[in-house]
């Protein structure tokens, strides 16, 4: 191989490599399936917020109320916020392949899943999954499917544990949960 | 009319008043550099008139150009609160969604814990 071969080869990886650390901190766009579960749902809630978006929402968080402040200091750092929530007029409007497919995405090297739970024969499951990155959290992904509601929520950027806990109770996330889970893994 | 001599039938009253308005009414060279005065007083008005009026055109402009300013920074801190309240409404509004997801989690987790003991 020649020199220059050599060269470009090397070049070629030093620029592909940010390029695939930044495509694994960016917030998935829509997939078909959203589309195709948005159709079918009674009620959809879509909210997608970048870093920048994060960081120009935090400005306008009440500082003297306890509860947005904690909510500020927990958006710090944030790469981005993408959720979905589907409400459906009848049950099991979506089928296991809808979930498997949503679920896909997360099915790489970099996120581990941490809670699976199925119903044999129905489409009904929870499943968490977390990025780690040197053992701190780097992302959560939480698929909940219910009889009649679909929530889909993908947070990317350093998720601080206390901060969330801090938010038990006050937003309806409760402290148990969060423990258990940072239980899990730890292990 | 001067070189008309005094009518010797008119009255002397009406003489005399003929011949005062003759005197009064006679042609008299204008004072030298009169009209160059009289035309230099107008000038000097007129740009002074002009200047008063300029200023007040800029004034009235500049006050126009002040009003729309603010204006445009008013309405765009207007439009950036409300964006950003929006914005906040969104997170709180995906902090909802989490916890009532990360909620069921925590029961399943409990769920299958608690069978697990079992």
């Amino acid at each position: 191989m020649k020199p220059v071969h050599v060269f470009s080869t090397l070049l070629a990886l030093a620029l592909a490599a940010p390029v695939a650390a930044l495509a694994q901190d960016q917030l998935p766009t829509p997939s078909p399936i959203e589309k195709s579960l948005a159709d079918r749902a009674e009620h959809t809630t879509e909210v997608t917020l970048d870093r920048n978006m994060l960081a120009f929402a935090a400005k306008f968080m009440d500082s003297k109320d306890k509860d947005q402040a904690a909510v500020s200091d927990m958006l710090k750092g944030l790469q981005g916020v993408y959720v979905r929530e589907y409400q459906f007029a009848k049950e099991h409007s979506y089928t296991t392949d809808d979930i498997d497919g949503l679920r896909k995405y997360f099915e790489s090297s970099d996120w581990s899943p941490m809670v699976k739970e199925r119903t044999k024969g129905v489409a009904t499951g929870t499943d968490v999954f977390v990025k780690l990155v040197n053992g701190q959290m780097q992302g959560l992904f939480v698929l909940d499917a219910e009889d009649k509601e679909l929530s889909l929520v993908l947070i990317l950027g350093p998720i601080d544990i206390e901060h969330l806990s801090q938010l038990g109770g006050n937003f309806g996330i409760p402290k148990d949960a969060v423990k258990k889970a940072e239980k899990k893994v730890t292990k | 009319m001067d070189n008309n001599p005094p009518n010797p039938q008119l009255d002397p009253k009406i003489a005399d008043l003929e011949r005062r308005l003759r005197l009064a009414l006679r042609h008299q060279p204008a004072p030298a550099g009169l009209r160059t005065r009289v035309l230099a007083q107008a000038q000097i008005r007129r740009t002074s008139q002009h200047g008063r009026t300029w200023i007040f055109q800029r004034l009235a402009a500049s006050l126009v150009l002040a009003a729309v300013f603010a204006g445009l920074v008013a309405w765009r801190q207007a439009e950036e609160r409300r964006k950003g309240e929006a914005a906040r409404e969104q997170v709180l509004t995906a902090l909802r969604i989490t916890s009532h997801a990360l909620k069921n989690a925590g029961t399943r987790i409990n769920d299958s814990s608690n069978d697990d003991s079992h």
